[in-house]
């Protein structure tokens, strides 16, 4: 029978049923009807994505838009020539000079947000953030949109993330490690990782006494969301804790040495490694957080001995091996920091300070055209030359490579509707 | 036919004409008349009628309805195709403007603004106004009469009116007209029907077609919503579940006045409610929703077997003289008033010291039951200064409450200052949603940038409400100096600076040195909160922009007031805005709190969301939260009152076991709907259920190291951050109640199962399961008491379990005539009271507290195996202090199967484990 009437209104049973649980658009019963289903992406060059967050703001200067003639501004460090011809780094970045064919990096990003907690909030969400709305990390909205295998999680934080499910729901939220691996050592991740001494067999043992114990509502099952999700997050948690890929994806002591040893033996180089074995066992979406780039005091210093070397080693290492896995082509690499710093130094404490003006990002993978530089700095890398890219023009295309459509609407959980990404357009040279 | 409907028609419209010119033309304010004027697609059928619509009332109503001011047309901030109207409605200058540009005077029918609804020109957004429908005709006609704007003066909207006030349907698919009616100032009245757009709330239970057509679907009730102009009205519809409504409904006492108002809507829905929950789900139920804990095992076992009458009244009063009670509906207000430590940044040098202060204040006044209005008058009225204090006293007293031990305590000054100084509180727009969702829950962001498109606000109603706040300063770490004493206060802030090495304009590292200044309580500058006198007003963003006068004689006006108030008049503009919350003709502010509180202690409160008080979005049982806020207003805004009504009411004690009346419905309070156990409340009970019995005993009193007393937000890399995050405690930044969630997650399980911090609970030395093991190897037992002694003396117990032993002391000493020694018990017990009435203030738990000291494995000690009748205590005792209740039969015997093993303790183990997760464990039920 057709309906008569054209009716207005989203549907609300679901959401009633679900009681407070539910979110407009969102319910859980949707959601584990969307997860059970899942989805398919032709138009996806990417079907991963490792996001790289160097906190605290890098010096673009300093890092791969070096300005070595501009003598007020240039610092301490020498420009190198890199793989692309004119093209130069950072002396401090030799290893990524070298692999400079394998990305695609962008100069003369600009934005105006010069707080540490706004810009963050704004690179890692793709929209300038609001008092009175909470936007998804790149990542939520991954986890919501693309299918991982049961057994894996779907958003991993290594070892956390400033990516917040936000309006989409604490569903969505990251599995962070809460602490960064370190490479030839045995690494544990709570919640996922068996603890020492425990089998599997306990495991099932466990769960068998559970479920005989575990009878209360039955009565309520199939009409109570609350109920049937965590049942369900029951059965998948149990798949997660027992599946032998999963355990073997977060041990990175299980890679062989001669593939291990270039990542380096540092936090970050560690984190890099794990995000590309998550990724090869499945797992669609991982940040790797880099912090410590906040270098108003002795920048030099700090770039020089603690910040770039582990980056310039644990970066190179994870394209070179995401290239000789097979996977660079379908991981979309995206790495960048809140804001750029300023190109004059401050001379009393050396040190550099927040500059969203100009900055860089840097992409790779999944469909990027690698070996080329997008947009450029003014002489003193003080803004873009000419018009600059925005953090959400890169954030449309970083979902462009997974097969978002940026545009698409979500409700939010007062039932505004509101774009991914609000005022973004896909920056097509950078596509392959 | 169609020739004869049109005919008939004209003569209908030719009469109409007389009746209607009247009202438009001429007529004279405030005489209501009865007469209504019938609907606009009548009178415009006829494309030959001489009728002249009129803008306000017909044009814009029109272009809403068909779509043209959507936010996906010319709606959208951006317009569309060069053209932009309001948002939803209501800026008559603009829309009129917009349309000015798109009209052809001199040949009226050649307009763009007709060509392209009509499609004689290309339109992408299609033909909403296809010629020769009434809809053409009405715009063709404004634009033939040269399309006038709203005239100055105008007649003012008054309500819109909804006919049938409500509907009861009784089979599906039955269908009912609406009719709208628009009243308006000047005493005339509309059938505004065809012009209005109309939502239904629950499409599932009712329908509605764009011309305002309920049709029923599911049994249940909703309501279905009009719009017109800034009119919204909403009209219940209702299917009853069950042939058992009105007068078949059965004979059902109804304990309490709020028993009698949900009967009264259950009656309507013929649904009868489930029994009245067991003594232990009560117990349960309401330990957690009061105290946010479980029972202990040895209270089940006797609040089961006490046989007084008023026994769970009881349980509620003594819940509420506890300080856990405190703690969790402390956490509860800062939730809504957002104590953040991400929003206040620097709001003193030490880190952190603002989000304890903040929770301290409100403990403090929860535990002494401060009425509500009081409270929140601290709130809303807080300034920093004394009046006539200098910058340099004001900062003394500061550093006098910091340091080891500290002199004053904040929590004893009359305002809480910080709730004004959070990040995203600064600017007057933000403040004015800040405060509307605190004090009023209602969300009047969508009006900042537009009509509300669910509510009367509008743009203007916003901005004359962001006025009452734009004299309001915080400033972090320095003084207001405007508002004190000018010059000096600043001066007195460069010299404390200057004493600590640092000049005026502090950099980087200039904020450790401060911290740590403050830290060992030397004198820092500290922020200040004042209200800056009218002449000094200059707000940061005015609104002209490039118009160098300043602002004189401000005039704001509280929402849905019609008086204006000269600001000017008060010292502090915030003064007007509390008195305004405190009139009880108000109500959104007493519906705001009692709705918030009702949700803490069922799955959803009356008005869903919380925090969305909106016209279009009614409470499920309107007379039941009118009479509770109407009567916590009466009873002098006494939350204790309050708790103790909504806890003691047989609709809140109902089982979660539904009925076939009841079953398809979840908002009308018939029956418990099960709920996730809020963050803290969750890591609490897991600590609480594994914790030793001496440790058990006193969770109530004892808050060392309770979640429900975590001040602020918890920053990434604290060790409790992950647990607290990964279940969803308020991120307290948004303005939502839906900061916090209570939605299940893949994380929470993984969590539950496997995660160390609950194995750490599990295992941990002088846990339950390390006492059980001690019991059953009396010898090791015993050597780890030496140990325990040799390494220091054992802890005072918990004062509740002091009271416990003293009061028993003190019967045993009557009973035997120990005078003497009765009287000194009498003493104790007073000292042991007091210390419980007033605790030292809860302080965030150390960082590694909880979990540390994991009791050691013991790998060297064989298996043991266990008796079965042990093995039936154990698992008594076990489900008592995780469920709290006792295992049924089959339940028993498949724990008895588990501690069979060789392993016993293991088995215990398995059993402990088994029991955290269940969906009974983490769910109140």
């Amino acid at each position: 029978m057709s309906m008569p009437f054209r009716v207005h209104g989203t549907p609300r049973r679901n959401i009633l049923q679900a009681g407070a649980l539910a979110i407009s658009g969102l319910s859980l019963g949707n959601y584990l009807r969307l997860a059970a289903a899942g989805e398919v992406r032709p138009q996806a060059t990417a079907r991963a994505a490792i996001f790289i967050n160097l906190r605290g703001g890098p010096s673009h200067l300093d890092t791969f838009d070096p300005k070595p003639d501009a003598a007020d501004v240039r610092g301490e460090f020498e420009a190198i020539p890199t793989a692309l011809p004119g093209v130069h780094f950072s002396e401090h970045l030799p290893k990524l000079a070298r692999c400079a064919d394998q990305f695609a990096l962008l100069r003369g990003v600009t934005h105006s947000l010069a707080a540490h907690e706004l810009g963050t909030a704004y690179v890692n969400t793709g929209n300038r953030p609001l008092p009175s709305l909470e936007f998804p990390g790149y990542g939520a909205v991954a986890a919501k949109e693309l299918t991982a295998p049961r057994d894996l999680p779907p958003f991993v934080a290594i070892p956390n993330t400033a990516q917040r499910a936000g309006y989409l729901g604490i569903r969505y939220a990251p599995l962070s490690t809460t602490q960064a691996p370190i490479v030839g050592r045995p690494f544990q991740v709570r919640g996922v990782s068996l603890q020492e001494g425990v089998a599997v067999s306990d495991v099932e043992r466990r769960t068998q006494l559970l479920s005989k114990l575990d009878r209360t509502f039955q009565e309520l099952e199939g009409g109570n969301s609350l109920i049937d999700g965590l049942d369900e997050f029951s059965r998948q948690a149990l798949s997660v804790i027992t599946s032998p890929r999963t355990q073997r994806a977060f041990d990175i002591s299980r890679e062989p040495q001669a593939f291990a040893a270039p990542f380096g033996k540092t936090p970050f180089g560690g984190s890099c490694l794990l995000a590309l074995r998550l990724v090869e066992a499945g797992v669609p979406f991982v940040t790797v957080t880099h912090d410590g780039w906040d270098t108003h005091n002795d920048n030099f210093e700090a770039l020089r001995t603690r910040l770039l070397p582990p980056f310039d080693e644990g970066l190179s290492a994870l394209l070179g091996g995401l290239a000789a896995r097979g996977l660079l082509e379908t991981t979309a690499v995206f790495v960048t920091g809140e804001f750029g710093r300023t190109p004059r130094i401050n001379s009393q404490r050396s040190g550099r300070d927040h500059f969203p003006r100009c900055m860089f990002m840097l992409l790779a993978g999944g469909g990027v055209r690698p070996g080329q530089v997008l947009g450029e700095s003014d002489a003193t890398a003080s803004g873009p030359l000419h018009e600059g890219y925005s953090p959400d023009d890169v954030a449309a295309t970083f979902f462009h490579l997974l097969g978002i459509d940026h545009r698409q609407e979500y409700q939010t959980n007062t039932g505004r509707p509101v774009m991914i990404v609000r005022d973004g357009e896909v920056i097509r040279p950078l596509l392959a | 036919m169609r020739m004869r409907m049109r005919s008939s028609s004209f003569v209908q419209i030719a009469c109409l004409v007389l009746s209607v010119a009247g009202p438009f033309v001429a007529s004279s304010r405030g005489a209501e008349s009865d007469e209504i004027v019938p609907p606009a697609n009548g009178r415009f059928a006829d494309p030959a009628t001489q009728e002249t619509p009129d803008f306000q009332r017909h044009v814009v109503p029109l272009m809403g309805r068909v779509g043209c001011n959507g936010r996906s047309c010319h709606g959208s901030f951006q317009g569309q195709s060069g053209f932009r109207l309001s948002l939803f409605g209501y800026d008559f200058g603009l829309d009129h403007k917009g349309l000015q540009q798109r009209i052809d005077s001199k040949s009226p029918l050649k307009s763009l603004a007709l060509l392209k609804p009509s499609h004689a020109v290309d339109h992408e957004g299609g033909q909403p106004l296809p010629p020769g429908t009434w809809e053409h005709t009405l715009f063709r006609r404004w634009i033939e009469s040269g399309a006038p704007p709203r005239p100055a003066g105008a007649a003012g909207f008054l309500k819109l009116e909804v006919l049938p006030a409500s509907i009861r349907m009784s089979r599906e698919g039955e269908q009912v007209p609406l009719q709208v009616i628009a009243h308006w100032d000047d005493g005339t009245k509309e059938d505004v029907t065809c012009l209005s757009r109309f939502q239904a709330n629950d499409p599932a239970i009712a329908a509605v077609s764009e011309e305002g057509v309920v049709m029923a679907g599911d049994p249940g009730d909703t309501h279905v919503i009009a719009f017109y102009d800034n009119g919204v009205a909403a009209t219940p519809v209702l299917r009853p579940y069950s042939d058992l409504a009105d007068d078949r409904y059965p004979q059902l006492v109804a304990r309490t006045r709020i028993d009698e108002l949900v009967q009264d809507k259950l009656r309507l829905l013929g649904e009868v409610p489930s029994e009245v929950c067991t003594d232990e789900e009560f117990l349960r139920r309401v330990s957690l929703d009061i105290a946010g804990t479980l029972p202990r095992p040895q209270e089940v076992r006797e609040f089961v077997a006490d046989a007084r009458p008023d026994k769970r009244s009881r349980k509620i009063d003594e819940l509420l003289e506890t300080p856990a009670y405190a703690a969790k509906w402390t956490t509860f207000l800062c939730d809504i008033t957002g104590n953040s430590d991400a929003q206040l940044n620097n709001a003193t040098a030490e880190r952190a010291r603002a989000s304890r202060e903040w929770y301290d204040w409100i403990f403090q006044r929860v535990q002494a039951n401060v009425p509500y209005d009081a409270l929140m008058e601290g709130v809303i009225l807080a300034v920093s200064r004394q009046p006539g204090e200098t910058y340099l006293d004001y900062c003394e007293r500061q550093a006098a409450m910091a340091g080891s031990e500290p002199a004053s305590k904040y929590a004893d000054e009359p305002g809480l200052t910080y709730f004004w100084g959070r990040g995203n509180f600064q600017r007057p727009e933000d403040r004015a949603i800040g405060f509307a969702y605190t004090f009023m829950g209602i969300r009047l962001q969508c009006a900042q940038c537009h009509k509300h498109p669910f509510d009367e606000w509008t743009q203007q109603d916003f901005k004359q409400f962001q006025a009452f706040f734009d004299r309001v300063r915080f400033n972090r770490l320095s003084p207001v100096a405007a508002a004190g004493r000018g010059p000096a206060d600043v001066a007195d802030r460069r010299e404390m600076l200057a004493e600590l090495g640092l000049a005026e304009r502090l950099m980087g590292n200039d904020r450790r040195v401060l911290a740590d200044a403050a830290r060992d309580g030397k004198l820092v500058p500290a922020s200040e909160l004042a209200v800056l006198p009218p002449a000094a007003a200059n707000p940061r963003r005015p609104a002209n922009r490039g118009n160098p006068r300043r602002p004189q004689n401000r005039v704001a006006r509280l929402l849905r007031d019609a008086e204006p108030i000269q600001l000017d008049a008060f010292d502090d503009p915030r003064q007007p805005i509390m008195d305004w919350l405190r009139d009880p003709e108000t109500r959104l502010f007493s519906r705001a709190i009692v709705n918030r509180i009702w949700a803490q202690y069922f799955h959803r409160g009356i008005v869903e969301p919380t925090d969305d008080l909106s016209l279009a979005n009614p409470g499920s049982n309107e007379p039941l939260l009118d009479d509770l806020a109407r009567r916590f207003i009466e009873n002098g805004y006494d939350l204790k009152w309050l708790h103790r009504e909504i806890a003691g009411s047989d609709a809140y004690q109902r089982s979660w076991r539904p009925n076939e009346t009841n079953r398809l419905d979840d908002q009308n309070f018939a029956r418990a709907v099960p709920r996730r156990l809020p963050a803290e409340v969750l890591l609490d009970a897991i600590r609480t259920a594994t914790a030793g019995s001496d440790e058990r005993a006193g969770l109530h009193e004892n808050l060392r190291g309770r979640m429900t007393t975590y001040p602020g937000t918890p920053q990434g890399r604290q060790p409790v951050a992950y647990g607290l995050t990964v279940f969803g405690r308020s991120i307290r930044s948004k303005n939502c109640d839906c900061d916090r969630s209570p939605d299940p997650s893949l994380l929470q399980t993984l969590y539950l199962r496997n995660d160390v911090d609950v194995f750490a609970q599990i295992d941990r030395r002088d846990g339950w399961l390390d006492e059980v093991a001690g019991t059953l190897r009396p010898r090791a037992r015993q050597a780890q008491a030496e140990r325990d002694r040799a390494s220091g003396p054992r802890p005072q117990a918990p004062p509740a379990v002091r009271l416990a032993r003293l009061q028993q002391a003190l019967q045993t000493a009557r009973r035997q005539g120990r005078e003497e020694q009765a009287a000194q018990l009498q003493q104790r017990i007073r000292k042991v009271r007091e210390e419980i009435a007033n605790p030292p203030p809860p302080r965030p738990r150390n960082a590694d507290e909880p979990f540390a000291g994991a009791a050691p494995r013991r790998p060297d000690l064989p298996p043991i195996r266990i008796e079965t009748e042990t093995a039936r205590n154990i698992i008594d005792e076990a489900y008592l202090r995780t469920l709290g209740r006792l295992p049924d039969d089959e339940e028993r015997a498949a724990a008895v199967e588990a501690l069979s093993g060789t392993d016993g303790l293991a088995g215990v183990r398995d059993l402990l484990w088994a029991l955290l997760n269940t969906k009974e464990f983490i769910v109140n039920h």
